[in-house]
């Protein structure tokens, strides 16, 4: 349970605090509404780069980094396919350290054309280091590009090549701060041991007088019904074939999130979950597998993915997965093993209240769903699925019609 | 622009004490009450880290196949249990030292403790789990040599202490296939034993707990110590560069051999491995990353063994300017040797470094991680409060005599894979 205050400042930024009692630290997260799928399809990579530039300094401060570390904070950044997130976490007698300069470059960033030069080096190094010089670095964004044909999920945060990070220009720089780095199109949440009011009213000082200028972003084209069965097969140096395969499922705010969350527990939460007690240990098919969720804002993807021994073929693994989701709808997951599946997210969640950057963190995510609530609620909706939910879901997901099959193949 | 607001705290750094009990069976047990968490973790440590082992993989595979079955519990129930409570069960081996760690909400203590007592005090290492761990590993293995980052790790430890030091070794994948079950039973017994390790438990801890615990451990037999086995004199070679087929990057290690935690000088260095590479703007992620764009990471920090220890700096860079990058860090070190920093400088590392204490102690886990650090030096808690102390009173002078007596170029080890 985390308890928060809100409160939306005039020029629309939302803000959310939480009171945390232990820590001698405080955290300060602050969330933008945009991600890779705000990308222009041409211009793939570039919310990740801008990630980058927002440390690049402003026309009053040349160094973000530097009055952080001074204050002994620590600052960081990521950013997906839905939203850009900035944290810090410094001593809470220095919080408005943090206040001061987050406002300072929501609206100071100086860009200039060397800064953007370097920083497109050091993210092509990235995509280079992350996704080209290691094994398997490729087979997620094959994955995606198999599974939508539209809708931007269809590429990584990292972008499709180093090329559309290579052409970035210092227009569409300007045009994507002014467009998505405004208050209204963004979350701001603080958790330290201080009164709630009061942080409530630090972060009024701060941000309360940048300026807003609403717009109203593009639609982000949607992804079609999936009407036949996907495979691609590539070829590659590596030790061991792999093979995933991905289902579409509803989106972030709908009762497929749970219910596939949930599902994946089943199949791989632990090493007590089935595919690893049935494919690893018993039939010994696969050195590893997995059942994830994407997890992300609009509908999603349900990915099993497994690494084959050297004895397995790639038709025993496939078939030995069909068997797994076909199990799921027709026999019923024992009270047991549901009481199993929800102890364990109830566990994780009280692992994840320890410390206040999580807060802060999950604090901001919830309310860029639109339902802030929810932080507090979710472990209810995990405890409501029962084996009905789950028949459904398993029915309605594991189709061969609505999947996508990637052979990443041993050369 | 409204005033800045730094006000640059440096807060005490305070850490209680553990509770130390001594079991009847020697063992020691540290406990570090946090009550206002529902969750507890519980650490044992046991001297039985790579370093110790006669057989190839022998250390990490005893470790790792623990809770692969006991003598009242098959592996299955063992997951079952550990995943039906949320608990976590956790091995962690290193040159020295293997780490075991449960993890549990406080409600459910009694039953993660009894699949403890199982795999603590009556592992089985069935036959069968042995082989599948060898073929699953050797797998593995392959994929991690793969990558160039690995590959230097592993040559970086060679080039360090030589190749058949039990610091430097290294072995080829197909060791597993020599990894017999009957190898890791007398592993264990040598090795897991209430002489050989300690115990450090953490979070809401009250009578019950505190019983729970004692029960537990005070099982562990209480064997004599195993001995400390001779190390070989250390057999250094300054330069190594191998090929990596389809690299696009080159990974960059480059490291000076030192001392211990327990030497004068150690946290000294410690600041000026910080200078260099210890924090987003350090010299050389300055250097190397925002000025060149050669990289998109480099770091450098003291690391610390039993008996030795040293300091190292690590990156990927480009394959095309893998040159350039090495000149730039001997520069920086060059720079750092024959120029006294700046007080600012110098403050913003101290800074820093304090910061990174804070966030490390922040949460029961946390500052149980800390305790056992300063349990392998010998020391209690109180050393923390020293440690910064030390730090803050530290001299740009003394930063550069250490640099400058320590990081001499041909003291340097240089490994390049790519």
């Amino acid at each position: 349970m985390i308890p928060y205050k809100k409160r939306i400042l005039e020029n629309g930024l939302t803000v959310v605090v939480n009171r945390d009692r232990s820590s001698k630290l405080s955290a300060v997260n602050l969330l933008y509404k945009v991600g890779a799928r705000n990308e222009d399809p041409d211009r793939t990579g570039f919310a990740h780069l801008f990630e980058h530039l927002m440390f690049r300094g402003t026309c009053d401060v040349p160094s973000f980094d530097l009055p952080v570390q001074m204050a002994s904070g620590e600052d960081n950044a990521f950013t997906n396919n839905d939203y850009t997130n900035f944290y810090l976490t410094l001593p809470v007698d220095n919080l408005e350290t943090a206040l001061w300069l987050e406002s300072d470059r929501m609206q100071g960033l100086w860009i200039t054309p060397e800064k953007l030069e370097t920083e497109k080096r050091v993210v092509v190094e990235e995509f280079r280091q992350r996704y080209l010089n290691q094994p398997y670095g490729d087979q997620t964004m094959l994955l995606r590009a198999l599974a939508y044909r539209i809708h931007p999920y269809r590429w990584a945060t990292i972008g499709r090549s180093t090329d559309h990070i290579e052409g970035a220009t210092l227009d569409e720089v300007e045009h994507f701060y002014r467009t998505f780095y405004r208050p209204s199109n963004a979350v701001l949440a603080l958790s330290a041991d201080r009164d709630e009011e009061a942080m409530l009213d630090l972060a009024e000082k701060w941000f309360g007088e940048l300026q807003d200028t609403p717009f109203t972003p593009a639609p982000i084209p949607q992804e079609p019904q999936q009407e036949e069965a996907r495979t691609l097969v590539v070829e590659r140096d590596v030790p061991a074939t792999t093979i995933s395969i991905a289902y579409h499922m509803g989106d972030r705010l709908s009762k497929d999130f749970c219910t596939g969350d949930l599902v994946s527990d089943l199949l791989s939460g632990g090493d007590s979950s089935r595919l690893y007690q049935h494919l690893v240990k018993d039939e010994r098919l696969f050195a590893s597998v997995n059942a994830y969720i994407s997890g992300d804002v609009d509908p999603g993807l349900f990915i099993l993915t497994g690494q084959l021994l050297p004895t397995t073929t790639e038709e025993q693994a496939i078939e030995a997965f069909h068997r797994e989701t076909e199990s799921l709808k027709h026999e019923a997951a024992s009270a047991y093993e549901l009481e199993k599946v929800k102890n364990k997210f109830e566990a994780n969640a009280l692992f994840g209240e320890l410390n206040v950057m999580n807060k802060a963190m999950n604090l901001c995510y919830y309310d860029f769903l639109g339902d802030l609530e929810l932080i507090n609620r979710e472990i209810a909706q995990y405890r409501s699925i029962d084996t009905e939910r789950i028949f459904e879901f398993a029915r309605r997901i594991f189709r061969a019609e609505n999947s996508s099959t990637l052979i990443y193949r041993a050369r | 622009m409204k005033e800045l607001p730094i006000k640059n705290v440096q807060p005490a750094i305070e850490i209680a004490d553990a509770e130390l009990v001594s079991l009847k069976n020697g063992m020691q047990l540290y406990l570090l009450p946090a009550n206002k968490f529902a969750v507890m973790r519980l650490t044992l440590l046991f001297r039985a880290g790579s370093s110790r082992q006669s057989v190839p993989f022998s250390a990490s595979a005893t470790a790792n196949l623990l809770a692969e079955g006991s003598e009242a519990m098959t592996a299955r129930e063992i997951s079952e249990q550990l995943d039906f409570h949320g608990s976590y069960f956790d091995v962690n081996t290193d040159r020295d030292y293997v780490y075991i760690s449960f993890a549990m909400l406080s409600k459910f203590v009694p039953e993660t403790l009894r699949v403890a007592e199982q795999l603590l005090l009556h592992p089985t290492f069935p036959e069968e789990e042995v082989e599948t761990y060898r073929l699953k590993r050797k797998q593995r293995l392959q994929i991690e040599r793969q990558k160039v980052d690995v590959r230097a790790r592993e040559a970086f430890a060679r080039a360090m202490f030589g190749a058949d030091h039990p610091y430097g070794h290294s072995f080829e994948e197909a060791a597993y296939d020599q990894l017999t079950r009957e190898e890791l039973v007398a592993f264990y017994r040598r090795h897991y034993t209430a002489s050989n390790g300690f115990a450090v438990c953490s979070g809401r801890i009250g009578d019950e707990e505190r019983k729970a615990l004692c029960a537990l451990l005070e099982q562990l037999p209480a064997a004599e110590a195993a001995p400390r086995p001779e190390f070989p004199p250390i057999c250094q070679e300054r330069e190594v560069r191998l090929a990596h087929e389809g690299a696009v990057q080159s990974s960059i290690r480059i490291g000076r051999l030192l001392f211990p935690r327990e030497h004068p000088d150690f946290v000294g260095m410690q600041v000026v491995a910080a200078t260099l590479g210890g924090y987003f703007g350090s010299r050389l992620m300055q250097n190397l990353r925002e000025q060149h764009g050669y990289t998109y990471g480099v770091i450098s920090a003291m690391v610390n063994f039993e008996r030795e220890g040293y300091l190292a700096i690590a990156t990927q860079v480009g394959t095309e300017v893998t040159e350039e990058a090495l000149k730039e860090i001997y520069y920086e070190i060059e720079r750092l040797r024959h120029e006294t920093m700046s007080d600012e400088e110098l403050q913003l590392v101290k800074n820093i470094m304090t910061g990174e204490m804070m966030r490390i102690l922040d949460g029961p886990f946390g500052i149980a991680d800390v305790t056992i650090e300063n349990i392998l030096c010998g020391r209690t808690n109180r050393i923390i409060t020293e440690n910064v102390e030390r730090i803050r009173s530290i001299t740009p002078e003394e930063v550069q005599r250490l640099a400058e007596k320590y990081l001499r170029r041909e003291d340097l080890v240089t490994v390049v894979v790519g």
